[in-house]
């Protein structure tokens, strides 16, 4: 097992206390592609975060390939991000006054890598999702599409153990959609990263190979989708 | 922190995004010291300038003058006239061994002096050779008055500048030709262009010195001398010997010895005190204002980076979404305080540098206004250390910035 969490529990201390994940238990092997799905306020996204080394959690163990991620400090949390794990947001996150080859470069500039090397890698990953062409453009000289493509090279470029992915395809229309989910099943069958998305869309669940539903902190059902089956639109139809 | 071709870039990609504010930003650092090294350097040149009055005049004189007594002592009445006589010199030097020139002079005001046509009003000085070394002559020709002069009482004297250019209209060497002062001709034998504004009875531009016992004997003094002119040997205190010297003046004179009025000292030294705490107050008030000014420019600096790390709250929490650490986001605001700080103080330094040049070559007198090279030292320095401050809280707060920040803010 690559991910391994057990009876893991979060609560937001406020004014009002609010107990978001109650006791959570979940595995996934290492090259899945898996999707969590919930209503807004579920908890999926606490969930994320706490996946993606960005947040704390109470209770409970969370392992990476046997390692306890759990009261690390910040700068063994951003090591670990920076080596393991790579991010694709809904917003893209793309830093509006780089290109798109600097913003991809810009997770190997903190791991310290020289400049060449780091432009050689990410014009090679800009290659894969097909932009080399928009190599020197800023982000707001792109479609959605080319961000998110742009924002998933920048995932890729540390060769990750986990990619999570935060409502990917959010801000994209249903056929720049069905581009990056297709893209993203590429990287995984290709380069077998783990990959995690979160959504509430059933056709993007639709294209991973299993589903978590969570609800009201707590993992519903699991649905086996490797038969990409469970859209009620039918298999053909893929998003929205 | 490592400093090289990334980071640097790092640090222009951010602060050129917004020109206009770095721009604004850093004119604050940039006027603010400015203002700090351009006073700093006119300060000086003010100061010089007006040295320049006072050269040519030994700073450790003290003169004394003889006035009515106050006080009546031993028998006689207060109200009393008395006068210095030459003895007293002698008297001095050797009562006095810390004195170095004891020097008497007599002066007579309004004389006119004339050569062929030309006729000018003049101040005459009976002076010994000693005299020099209070007012120091810039003898454009000739001579000054030596000892033969004074001991075979010879007819001879050296005229002040507007003396020269009044009676000599057409200029040359004057040196030779016969003046008359009053009713007696004496022959030029200098010129002294000495300019000084500080003098003794009269500017030495509209003076005629004539050896002292040819004055006292024309002016029907006798023994007596107007005035006592001395200068203490180094790093002596004229001050702290005016109580011998009164005392010595008292005894020979049948004086209070605390007649204050009955003999006046006047300490030059005390004159010159009281104008380098002048320039001392000016030279304050020029590092408060500076120093507020490039203060003030810097708290503009502390309050844009704390706007920037605001606006950039998610480009930030990006940053440490995808791996930088705290300390290297401390790092990056730090630098790019440090570095806006730092050109803007530069260019300062560069600009006043020039305008200093400028205002020199303008003025022209040979004044000097530059600051010296380690002020702009120091003030680089400074400039480092401001940025860095400046920089501190923005950054502090940018390191707080958590990843999850980065999501929130959509």
């Amino acid at each position: 097992m690559q991910i391994e969490i057990s009876g893991l529990h979060k609560t937001y201390t406020g004014a009002q206390p609010l107990h978001v994940l109650k006791g959570i238990d979940l595995s996934i092997e290492k090259g899945e592609f898996v999707s969590i799905m919930g209503a807004s306020g579920s908890g999926k996204s606490t969930l994320l975060n706490i996946l993606g080394i960005l947040d704390n959690y109470d209770e409970g163990e969370y392992r990476i390939d046997g390692t306890l991620i759990k009261d690390l400090s910040e700068r063994q949390a951003a090591d670990y991000r920076n080596r393991m794990i790579g991010f694709i947001f809904q917003s893209f996150n793309l830093i509006s006054f780089k290109t798109a080859v600097e913003n991809v470069e810009l997770p190997l500039f903190y791991q310290g890598v020289p400049r060449r090397k780091r432009h050689e890698r990410a014009m090679e990953m800009l290659e894969r999702v097909g932009l080399t062409d928009w190599a020197g453009h800023y982000p707001n000289e792109m479609s959605g599409g080319q961000k998110q493509r742009v924002a998933i090279a920048r995932a890729l470029i540390t060769y990750p153990k986990i990619i999570l992915a935060d409502e990917p395809t959010g801000a994209l229309d249903s056929k720049t959609s069905a581009e990056v989910m297709e893209l993203l099943s590429h990287i995984n069958e290709k380069y077998g990263a783990t990959l995690i998305v979160v959504t509430h869309e059933s056709g993007v669940a639709n294209c991973t190979n299993r589903i978590i539903h969570i609800k009201d902190g707590m993992i519903g059902e699991i649905e086996d989708n490797s038969a990409h089956k469970a859209s009620m639109f039918g298999a053909a139809t893929v998003m929205k | 922190m490592k400093l090289d071709l990334d980071s640097f870039k790092e640090i222009t990609d951010s602060l050129m995004r917004n020109r206009r504010r770095s721009f604004l930003t850093g004119f604050g650092i940039f006027w603010g010291l400015f203002m700090l090294l351009f006073m700093l350097g006119g300060g000086d040149g003010l100061k010089a300038m007006l040295e320049k009055n006072f050269e040519g005049f030994a700073t450790n004189t003290t003169i004394i003058v003889s006035d009515l007594t106050s006080k009546p002592y031993k028998g006689f009445k207060e109200g009393r006239y008395w006068e210095l006589t030459r003895d007293d010199v002698d008297r001095l030097i050797q009562m006095v061994p810390e004195l170095r020139t004891v020097t008497p002079i007599i002066s007579r005001w309004g004389q006119t002096a004339v050569n062929d046509d030309n006729t000018v009003s003049a101040n005459v000085k009976g002076v010994e050779s000693k005299y020099s070394m209070i007012e120091t002559p810039k003898l454009k020709y000739g001579r000054y008055i030596n000892d033969i002069d004074v001991n075979q009482h010879r007819k001879v004297c050296v005229i002040g500048k507007r003396i020269y250019t009044s009676l000599f209209p057409d200029g040359g060497d004057p040196c030779g030709s016969f003046i008359r002062v009053g009713s007696v001709y004496f022959e030029v034998i200098g010129v002294d262009y000495n300019s000084s504004n500080i003098s003794i009875n009269g500017s030495a531009d509209e003076t005629i010195l004539i050896p002292i016992p040819v004055a006292q004997t024309l002016y029907r003094y006798g023994n007596n001398v107007s005035i006592i002119c001395m200068t203490g040997k180094t790093g002596v205190q004229m001050s702290s010997l005016e109580p011998r010297i009164r005392s010595v003046m008292a005894r020979q004179h049948q004086l209070d010895p605390t007649d204050e009025q009955a003999l006046f000292v006047l300490n030059t030294e005390q004159m010159f005190a009281i104008m380098d705490n002048l320039f001392k107050g000016v030279n304050f008030l020029i590092w408060l204002v500076g120093l507020g000014t490039l203060l003030a420019g810097a708290i503009g600096v502390s309050n844009i980076m704390m706007v920037t790390v605001k606006e950039r709250t998610t480009e930030i929490g990006i940053r440490r979404a995808i791996g930088a650490t705290p300390s290297e986001i401390l790092s990056q605001i730090l630098s790019e305080s440090v570095a806006l700080t730092i050109v803007s103080g530069f260019l300062s330094i560069v600009f006043t540098v020039m305008l200093l040049n400028g205002l020199e070559s303008v003025v022209k007198d040979g004044t000097p206004f530059q600051i010296s090279f380690g002020t702009a030292v120091s003030a680089a320095l400074l400039l480092i250390a401001l940025g860095a401050i400046a920089g501190l809280a923005p950054a502090l707060r940018a390191m707080k910035i958590k990843p999850v920040d980065a999501m929130r803010d959509e």
